[in-house]
This record gives C-alpha cells, structure tokens and sequence, in this order.
C-alpha cells in the first residue's frame, strides 16, 4: 500500500513543479528543510540500531572479562552443574545449569499453564463469544497485562504460596511453582492477544465454506480455523516462551535465591535473572570484580536464548504465514 | 485436514458432534472466565492487605527502616513520577520519528531499503529483550560509560561536571554551620582513582586498578604493575617542568599522571576569613588561637572557630560540601535519575515505534493523496495531513509504554540499585531517588511482616495510576477517533 503511495507521490511531485517554478525560493526551502527533517528522522531510527548494537557489544565486551579470568574456563561455566558465584564463604564454582534449569523448570510450569488458557482463551473470543461477553473479557485480559510484574511477584509470594500452594504439601516459602503460575499468569493474556490476532486473520470465506459443508462450530474452529493460523498461534506460543525465559520480578520475589539443580517443583530455584537482580540488590557489585562479569555472562546466554526464540518466531509468522488474498 | 471435514473418516452420530460442540463451548467459557477470577482474587487480595494502610502519612512520608507504621511512599512517587516524564520526552520524539521513517519515508536505493528493512526487523527484535537486559546496558552506557571515565565513589568528584557549586563548611564553637566557598587548588596529596589514566617513566599508557587490600588481590597478581591498593597516595612532583603526580604500583613499580587542580577534602583555617550561615548573613570568621582564651559572648562565640590545631578535641578544620543546581550534569551518569530515565527510555522505545507505526498505517490514504495533489512535500504531507490525524492514536500508544514504564522495577534496580529513601529531596538529575516499583520489592521481600502490609499499599497506588493513565487513553481514543471517519 504504501509503495503505491511513493510512486503517486513521486509522479504528483513531477507534476506540480511548475508550480514550483513561479516560486522558486520556496519550494527550494521546503525540498532542504525536508533534507533536514529526513536526516533527523534517520538519527532517530538509529537510535534503536545503536540500542541494539550496545546490547551485544557490552554483553560480548564484559563476559570476555569474566572469561579471560585466570579462574574461568568456559568449558566449566557450559556444563557445570554448581554455581556459587557472589557467595563470599566457599569453594567457587560457575557452572550455568542450576541458573538454567531454573528459567527452564518455571518457564515449564509457566507455559503448561499459560499455553492452553490462552489458546482457549483466543478460541473463545474469536469463535464463540457473543458481543457481550467479548466487552467484559478483552478489558479483563488487558488489565491483566497492563499489572505490573513485581505486583505478580507480590501476589505469588504472599498469596499463591502460602493460601495454594502449602495446604497442597511440602512447598518452600520460595518455590518454582508459585513463580512458574505467576509468570504463566502474565502470559495468558499475551497468547490470548496474540493468537486471537492469528484466529482473527483467517478470513471468513473459509469458516463459511466448511459450515456448508456441514460442519458445525468445533468442527470448524479445530479443523479449519486453527490450522490455517498454526504459524501465528506458534509464533504466539515462542513469544510467549521469550518472555517467561525473560520475566524477571516475579521470579526475583517468589523463585528463592538458592540456585538448585532439581526436577523437584516445591524447592526454591534461582533463575538466570532471578541471579542478576540478587547480585543488583545487594548493591555490592563493584565493576572489574568476578561478580560483576558474572552477570553479564548470565545475561548474555539469557539474551541469546530470548532473541533466538523471538527470531525464530518471526521467522516462522514471516515464513509459514497462509495468504488468502 | 480440510478434506476430514469434508469426508469424516469416522462416522459420527449428529448428537455426538453435538455434544461435543456445546462441552468445548463450555470448556472455553470456563477457562476464559479463569482470568476474570484471577483478577478478582489479585485485586481482593491486594485490597485487604494494603487497604487499611493507606493513609496521607503514607502517602507523603519516606521510608523508615524497621518502622512500618512510620514509613511512607512520597518520595517513591515523586521519583517514579519525574523519571516517567523524563523517560516519555525522551522516548517520546525519537519513537515518533523512527516510525515516520519507517512508515512514511521507505527508500528507493537498494543499500537503503536494506537498512530500513533491518530497522524493522530490529525492533520487532527489541521488543522481546527482556527488560533486565536494558538495565544492564543502561548500567554499562549510562552508569559507568563503557569505563571511558572514572567512575564516581561517594564524595568524590567526576571528571567533568557542570551546575555544582561546592564549598567547605565548619562548625563553630557555637555550634552554628558556615560555609565559605572552595577553590580548586593543585594538591600536593591526592587519593588514586580506580581507572586513572597513568603512564610509565617511559611513557606507556596503561590504566589503574584499585583494589582492596583484602579482597580481589588475587586476581591482579599478574598485573601487579597496573594495580595499586585503595587508599594510595600520589605525591605532586615535577617532571621535565611539568607538575606530575608520581607513586608506586604494587608491584613497585613508579608511575606518574598529570596534576590538575581539584578540591581536597579538607581546608584548613588559619586566617580570618569571609563566611556565610545558613541564614545568609556574612561576616569574617574568628580564628582564635590555642592559647586565646575561649569568648563568652554567644555571638562572638558563634562567629569563631579555633585554629588548625594539633589537638582533635580543639581542631575545625572545614569538609567539602557541594550544592547542585537544577542543571547539575556530570560524566559518567553514575547512579541518577538520569541513568534510569534514559534506561526506561530505551525499554519502552520499541513499544512507542509499533504503537506510532499501527496509528500512522490507520491514516486513510486518500488524506496522502489530497496533499500531495495541493503540490505537499512528503514531509509536509506528513506533517500537515498524516501526524494530526494520527495524533489520537500515537498518544494512546503513549500512555499504555509510560504505563509500562511506571511499573517497570527490573531496569531501575539494576540502574540505581534498591534505594529506598534519600536524606535529600530530589534537586538534580544527577541525584538518586527511590521509585514505586523497587520500593514495593523490597519492600516484599523485607523481614519486617509488616512492610507487607505497606507493599500491598504502594500496589494500590501503583495501581491507582495505572487506572488513570490508561483511561486517559481510552478517553483518547474515544474522543478524537471518532472525528476522523
């Protein structure tokens, strides 16, 4: 649409030159002060280059200082499966995986609950819901979204935890679990929207088709409307796994500082961003010491995972995405 | 799959398909409901917590540590709302402008239409950068600068600084505080700064570590010619005319750097000087002698001090003290409002482009059309018919990223680290301050039960805000997108 509109406005540009003609100072003064305007616009676009540029230099540049560390080997930070780093008493080990298996284990429990409620979520308001229900579950679903993460943090800690979660059995004060439904929590709504988007896309030719066929509403929704938005729905899903990967409140308040290397879902469990905070709150990170590269190093295998699995979900809307037009 | 539906490889009964129809109808009200209810329950649960905690002492008062019932948030609000307006001017012009490149100005040239494309593809990118990782840039570019300067330890002055105003300041004998003011002097002492540039007799260049002695030694002992231990002392020196500070590494090894004029902590007062109190009035300072006797009129007694003694009961000698100015700027940012305001910037930039880009699409084409027909420029068909009627929809984006930015913790901790109450009110950009977001985390996490309480009160005013601002947009919308169709 818009490159049609480049070549309108070109073609009409010719076309009123004469007009530039008779005053020629002013439409020379408008062409630079567009030069200008348009130079300006590019510093500004830059800026989010440069962001991005910042991002991965800094994560490079300040994990080379942990790794060049006599007592790093980045063999060891790959598969270890100890980490003691910013603990002052004991012997130092730096292996990633309890940090790992932290983001993974609440990530889990996150998605198994987020994942379905939000695709069910999505299939109701674009398949099912009448106009009524629709206006008291779309604000609901954007309430949810708008809370503020270390308000979830909160609820998990002093809610999910001790009123759910201990009555059931053994659970910590600070447990995957509580952190794992919170995180779930803030995705619902951003699957819910996401895909819903992706239902919504699919257009009505296709429903009308299988109805006539004689297919009824499940029927239609299950067999033909999901698959043909599969590609949005699983770039929903991967956006949704970034953001779990990434939340870091929640998990900050309700996760525990202990990093543990279990599949046990009631123990405390450190996460890599739950780390970062840790390290961050206690406000002895002096630049040029261990802990301090520490953290970049966590924060550059956290960042390589959520941009690999939000390229990838790109890659996939961009890719597999049905055209109907 | 679209032929199952058309030939069922299974036969089912119509009642059967029925059944199943209507329980998955079910099974998607009930699931859907799920969030209604754990709204409700989030909110009911806040609400009988913190409820009974509001009150205008809270509402205004500052932290107190161990002290719940005295403790308030006025200063957190006041920080989060400064920081949020700072973040929103910034963030504000270079979103708007990075999504009228990109939705009005698409390139013709090859090599540029690559860039564009990238700045697209980048963006969408961004916005899935978890939040902490942004503090940790804002730390290492606004913070520390990437190191490029010396970073600024508590009472320790930058390296370039503007809007400060800095001063000595005594006691009296009676008991009064006056000030007079400080003039950089080249010291014939000064303490090391961590990343000093210095340079080798031979003239190499190479930069400090300072480290404790205690700690982290280890870890330099193959650098023993470029570490120093805190505390170090440089002498003034002079070296081939030019006035050096010269000291030795650990490793023994001598090194120099360039003398520049700096206050020193202390002054001492000898002579009769030219003060001012805290009331403004100025006078020449008393300076008595050991030997004088001490006055007993309170107001001479007020206006004297005893001389630079050997004796520490006798002694006044007078510290440094600094005075900011509303533009008081320095390098590195270090921990300041600033920091977290350019910091929560960037966060929310990526959401400030996608919601301008979505409100510039929605502007009817013919509206392009007309204006250029009238002989427009693009950009001011951009600027006369596109951004007015995408004004609505841009402000809307707006308010929901500031929204954003409000409850945003993870950045400003990493940024500013968890403060949570300040002896000085906010004046400066260069100041730190406590904000809602990472006073109600640590206040939940705080052994105190009775800061949960307290946590669950702030919520509720969080909340309150987020209220605000996002019927604000709703408003908006509701009232401006009608006028355009």
């Amino acid at each position: 649409m818009s490159n049609t509109s480049a070549g309108q406005g070109e073609l009409l540009g010719d076309a009123v030159s004469p007009r530039g003609k008779l005053r020629p100072r002013s439409s020379a003064a408008s062409k630079r002060w567009q030069t200008v305007v348009v130079t300006g616009l590019v510093f500004c676009a830059l800026v989010s280059v440069f962001t991005t540029i910042g991002i991965i230099l800094m994560l490079v540049v300040e994990s080379w200082g942990f790794f060049s560390d006599d007592k790093i080997e980045i063999w060891k930070f790959l598969t270890g499966t100890k980490w003691t780093v910013g603990q002052t008493q004991g012997e130092l080990s730096y292996g990633i995986w309890p940090l790992l298996s932290g983001t993974l284990r609440i990530t889990g429990i996150a998605m198994m609950l987020a994942l379905p409620m939000g695709l069910v979520s999505a299939i109701y308001l674009s398949e099912y819901a009448s106009k009524r229900t629709r206006s008291l579950l779309k604000p609901t679903l954007e309430i949810l979204a708008g809370i503020p993460t270390v308000v979830l943090g909160f609820f998990a800690v002093k809610f999910i935890t001790p009123y759910m979660l201990e009555p059931l059995g053994d659970f910590k004060t600070f447990n995957a679990t509580s952190a794992g439904i919170a995180v779930g929590i803030l995705c619902i709504p951003l699957v819910a929207s996401l895909a819903e988007d992706a239902l919504q896309a699919v257009p009505n030719r296709l429903r009308e088709g299988a109805y006539g066929l004689g297919a009824n509403r499940l029927e239609v929704t299950l067999k033909v409307v999901v698959p043909a938005a599969l590609s949005g729905i699983i770039s929903a899903f991967l956006l949704a796994l970034a953001r779990a990967i990434g939340e870091t409140m929640v998990v900050a308040l309700a996760a525990g500082s202990t990093p543990t290397l279990t599949l046990d879902p009631r123990m405390p469990s450190q996460t890599m961003t739950g780390f970062i905070v840790e390290t961050f709150k206690s406000e002895s990170v002096v630049p040029g010491t261990l802990s301090y590269f520490s953290i970049y190093a966590v924060a550059a295998v956290l960042f390589l995972s959520t941009f690999g699995i939000t390229l990838v979900g790109q890659i996939i809307r961009m890719k597999y995405r049905e055209v109907y037009d | 799959m679209k032929d199952s539906v058309a030939q069922p490889r299974k036969h089912r009964s119509v009642a059967r398909r029925k059944l199943f129809n209507n329980s998955f109808s079910v099974i998607c009200l009930l699931v859907s409901s799920l969030a209604i209810v754990v709204l409700a329950t989030l909110l009911i649960a806040i609400f009988s917590t913190g409820g009974n905690w509001l009150s205008f002492e809270m509402l205004s008062g500052s932290h107190r540590e161990n002290n719940p019932e005295g403790s308030g948030i006025g200063q957190a609000i006041l920080g989060s709302l400064v920081i949020c307006s700072i973040c929103g001017l910034v963030a504000l012009p270079i979103g708007v402008g990075t999504a009228i490149f990109l939705e009005e100005f698409k390139p013709k040239g090859r090599l540029l239409r690559i860039f564009h494309g990238l700045v697209q593809l980048n963006i969408n990118n961004l916005a899935g950068v978890p939040s902490i990782v942004y503090g940790i840039l804002g730390l290492t570019a606004f913070v520390y600068m990437f190191g490029a300067f010396s970073p600024i330890r508590v009472n320790d002055q930058p390296d370039y600084e503007i809007g400060a105003t800095y001063f000595y300041q005594t006691k009296t004998l009676g008991g009064q505080y006056v000030r007079f003011p400080a003039v950089p002097l080249v010291q014939p002492v000064i303490k090391i700064k961590q990343g000093q540039i210095a340079s080798k007799i031979n003239g190499d260049k190479f930069k400090l570590n300072v480290v404790s002695a205690s700690t982290e030694k280890s870890k330099y002992a193959n650098q023993v010619n470029k570490t120093v231990l805190l505390g170090t002392e440089a002498k003034l020196s002079n070296r081939n005319g030019n006035q050096v500070y010269e000291a030795n590494t650990i490793g023994g090894e001598p090194f120099v750097f360039p003398a520049e004029a700096t206050y020193s902590q202390f002054a001492k007062i000898t002579d009769p000087i030219t003060v001012s109190n805290s009331n403004g009035d100025t006078f020449s300072l008393n300076v008595l002698s050991k030997s004088e006797p001490i006055p007993t009129d309170p107001t001479i007694l007020a206006q004297s001090v005893f001389a630079d003694s050997p004796d520490p009961n006798k002694r006044s000698s007078a510290s440094i003290f600094r005075e900011n100015s509303l533009f008081h700027l320095h390098l590195p940012f270090s921990k300041s409002v600033l920091s977290a305001a350019l910091t929560l910037a960037l966060v929310i930039l990526p959401i400030v482009i996608i919601a301008s880009q979505e409100a510039i699409r929605g502007v009817p084409q013919t509206l392009r059309e007309a204006a250029f027909g009238m002989g427009a420029t693009r950009w001011q068909v951009v600027r006369s018919a596109v951004l007015p009627s995408a004004t609505p929809g841009i402000m809307t984006g707006a308010i929901l990223a500031m929204s954003r930015a409000i409850g945003e913790a993870a950045p400003l901790l990493a940024v500013m680290g968890g403060v949570l109450g300040t002896t000085n009110h906010l004046s400066s950009l260069m100041d730190k301050t406590p904000v809602l977001p990472v006073t109600i985390f640590k206040w939940a996490g705080d052994e105190n039960q009775g800061f949960e309480h307290l946590a669950a009160a702030a919520i509720i005013v969080l909340l309150a805000f987020l209220l605000l601002m996002n019927s604000l947009a709703i408003f908006i919308r509701y009232r401006y997108e009608k006028k355009l169709s």
